[in-house]
């Protein structure tokens, strides 16, 4: 018992804060070392019976169209070679996912006994109790890999799909673990062209008001100074807004769900600030900036269209891969701009990855095993090295080869380790939340209203949802 | 003395005395199961969807009467939907109507080689809308598009097709009306091959120039066809929802967000089973009501056109 609350303090450093994180994470990454060193690792992995649950078959439900898929299929041979067992993988795209989910998880049985989720909606799927806790199964040695290493997760990521804390209903608070960071992870950075700003004789921006004078600068008749998702897009306001909000000083909730007192402050003035920023970037931006979404930004950035931009990290692969990109060479990343004595930071996003309590309960150690192997070290390297997959893993970030090849890594890893997990994502209705941001910024942006009235209005409908809901008195 | 036979009860085709009761449920049964099953049942299930607060929230859902509905009522969004829809059927089918007897006048002259025109007339027809949607979705791409590209060449501005609120509805019907006018073509066509010559060749000997001819003959007597197919696409412009995902996906500033598409959102994004099956309803009664009175309107008499 006390091996096991050891074992727990050890690999969930929950109440620590970045500093101990940090030092937990390289402690644990030199006794892995000094292991691996010793050869002890591989006696560990030479003991372990990877065939103990062949002849069982799996079936793992995760989204499509994001790479991962594609990258966890290429590898199913290797996976029924090594263990034994077939895997069956379902990947529809996010709506019919999340349907799909929610049709086996609420089922007497689940059809699939490894399920992966949006971080976004841990609170929805982990939190009503879906999930089995995982503890026992990380901590006992016949049933995890040993090289495994359960420390090497992002902890943020973790906290954001992994860690949960049934008495309250918080994500990321405890020491319980339902999930592990499946599939991908990531924030966003900041992208920009190291050409355009030499020539001008520019240091790539560290505050937003760098960034707006950069993008003035910048703009000529071929080349937008800076771009972002002016769409009526999920991103819009998850990437675009979000990180300027949170680094000019904004807080977007306050108060607790359970204490009924959940209070936005879309309408605060670091809120209204934030949109303004983007409203006044409009003359620097593509002329249609407001029907860019996620593909337009890429297609522009990667065609030499767009001197800067924040964005989903996970782009930086096809960026910086030269067979797709023109601006290969020419790219740079960096932290996210942020206000003086504000910490760069952005929002984090990713998946989790989980078995269903109302899984097959003969089946369940065999869909850890499963899950143990889609998400170890050597599949996540995988990951990103083939697909440039966004990383949950501290050690793919810093793998010396994957570095040398990729060098946005080093920012990748920043950001992910100081990212912010959305506070909205801590209640079900999240994603009609974030509808309602887009569609009245998206608003602002075509100069239907201003600023101050497209987050006045964003207000007045989250309070009344969120009130509808029970979220607040 | 001999008795007659009684008349040997008529035998099945197994072979056993024919029972009539018996014969119907043979032959009904698989398709009285197979309405049960995929018709009936999930109609009634998603009735009593309809009054339950079901969501990913709230679980499996208690009984809430007709709060969805009156919710519905208040919705502001629910209406701009419904705004939405109706544009997209009155603009749409309106178009379709004129352009649809207008091309079927056209092909009914049987100009030379005119069958190879109407054979490709009919292409965007066979496609499925999610792909018309994503196809002319890049077509007017304001940055590397073909048609954007086409009209800056001729040195005038696009128009801002998916960007402006006003427009992208306009630019929705536009897709609609280019994919469906073959359809109201193929049916108004086929009516006008049918139609007596006689009536037309009596016309002419009485002196009717072709303006009144279409007036007083071919348009009344083409009037059910149209009317047909007038509410065939009524209904379907109606329910328009995979067009609008592949376009523009409800956008901007739910501009053409239809009740289909706010359907969806409701069951698919944000999980609100209860209210998306309340949307659904709501979009059952209003199909009900306009068809009828559609179809209504459609019983009449193709001599006098009433």
């Amino acid at each position: 018992m006390q091996d096991k609350q050891k074992g727990q303090r050890l690999n969930v450093p929950m109440a620590a804060n970045r500093r101990d994180m940090l030092r937990a994470m390289a402690a644990l990454g030199l006794t892995t070392g000094v292991l691996g060193k010793f050869g002890i690792s591989a006696a560990f992995g030479a003991d372990f019976d990877w065939k103990k649950y062949a002849g069982t078959k799996i079936n793992l439900l995760m989204v499509g169209g994001e790479g991962d898929d594609r990258a966890f299929a290429d590898l199913v041979p290797e996976f029924e070679a090594q263990t034994g067992m077939t895997i069956e993988i379902t990947a529809p795209a996010l709506g019919p996912l999340i349907e799909k989910s929610l049709q086996n998880l609420q089922a007497p049985q689940s059809a699939y006994d490894v399920i992966s989720y949006l971080g976004f909606l841990t609170t929805q799927q982990v939190g009503a109790g879906y999930y089995e806790q995982l503890n026992s199964y990380i901590d006992d040695p016949g049933l995890t890999p040993p090289d495994w290493d359960f420390g090497d997760f992002l902890q943020p990521a973790l906290r954001n799909v992994g860690i949960f804390d049934m008495a309250s209903g918080t994500v990321g608070k405890g020491t319980d673990v339902y999930g592990v960071p499946g599939t991908h992870s990531g924030s966003a950075i900041y992208f920009y062209r190291k050409d355009l700003f030499e020539a001008a004789g520019l240091q790539p921006a560290k505050t937003w008001d760098e960034f707006h004078a950069a993008a003035k600068a910048l703009t000529t008749d071929e080349v937008a100074g800076a771009s972002f998702i002016g769409a009526n897009d999920f991103s819009l306001a998850l990437v675009d807004w979000f990180t300027r909000f949170i680094t000019i000083g904004g807080t977007l909730m306050t108060g607790d769900p359970h204490t009924k007192d959940f209070k936005p402050n879309v309408d605060s003035p670091e809120g209204v600030r934030a949109l303004q920023m983007m409203i006044d970037l409009l003359p620097y931006a593509p002329k249609n900036v407001t029907k860019y979404g996620f593909a337009e930004n890429v297609d522009g950035f990667s065609t030499g269209k767009i001197a800067q931009m924040i964005f989903w990290s996970t782009i930086a692969g096809p960026v910086f891969d030269p067979d797709k990109s023109l601006v290969a060479d020419k790219t740079g990343t960096g932290p996210v701009p942020a206000d003086e004595g504000q910490t760069p930071r952005a929002i984090q996003g990713g998946w989790g990855i989980g078995i269903p309590k109302n899984a097959d309960p003969a089946k369940k150690a065999a869909a850890w095993l499963a899950l143990t192997w889609f998400t170890s070290k050597k599949v996540n390297n995988y990951l990103v090295d083939k697909y440039q997959i966004d990383a949950n893993r501290t050690s793919s970030f810093t793998d010396p080869d994957l570095l040398a090849k990729f060098p946005y890594l080093a920012d990748s890893l920043a950001a992910a380790s100081s990212a912010e997990s959305l506070a909205t994502a801590r209640i079900p209705e999240c994603f009609q939340l974030n509808d309602v941001m887009n569609v009245e910024f998206n608003s602002a942006l075509l100069g239907i209203q201003d600023a101050k009235t497209a987050c006045a209005k964003v207000q007045v409908q989250w309070e009344d949802m969120l009130r509808k809901a029970g979220h607040l008195a | 003395m001999s008795l007659a036979a009684a008349p040997a009860p008529p035998r099945s085709v197994f072979g056993k005395p024919e029972n009539p009761r018996r014969t119907v449920l043979v032959l009904l049964g698989p398709c009285i199961v197979y309405l049960v099953l995929f018709s009936i049942y999930p109609l009634f299930h998603s009735l009593r969807l309809s009054f339950t607060d079901m969501s990913a929230a709230a679980g499996g859902g208690d009984w809430v009467g007709l709060k969805n509905y009156a919710d519905l009522l208040v919705d502001p969004l629910f209406w701009n939907a419904a705004k939405n829809s109706a544009i997209m059927v009155v603009l749409s089918v309106g178009i379709q109507i004129v352009l649809g007897v207008a091309l079927a006048m056209f092909f009914n002259l049987h100009l030379k080689g005119s069958w190879i025109v109407r054979g490709i007339l009919m292409l965007p027809m066979l496609m499925t809308p999610i792909v018309v949607g994503l196809m002319w979705r890049a077509l007017l791409n304001p940055d590397w598009g073909l048609i954007d590209w086409a009209i800056r060449l001729t040195g005038l501005e696009p128009p801002d097709w998916l960007g402006s609120v006003n427009m992208a509805i306009v630019t929705l019907v536009l897709v609609d009306c280019w994919q469906w006018t073959p359809f109201v073509f193929l049916i108004v066509f086929a009516r006008l091959q049918a139609l007596p010559l006689d009536i037309f060749e009596a016309a002419n000997v009485d002196g009717a120039g072709p303006i009144v001819t279409f007036r007083r003959i071919t348009l009344p007597m083409l009037m059910p066809a149209i009317v047909f197919a007038g509410v065939f696409r009524a209904v379907d412009a109606f329910r328009s929802f995979d067009l609008v995902f592949g376009l523009s996906y409800g956008g901007p500033a739910r501009g053409t967000t239809t009740l289909s598409f706010f359907a969806f959102q409701h069951g698919f994004q944000f999980q609100n089973y209860g209210y998306a099956a309340a949307i659904a309803y709501a979009m059952l009664i209003i199909l009900s009501v306009g068809t009828t009175v559609m179809l209504r309107y459609a019983q009449i008499r193709p001599e006098t056109g009433r």
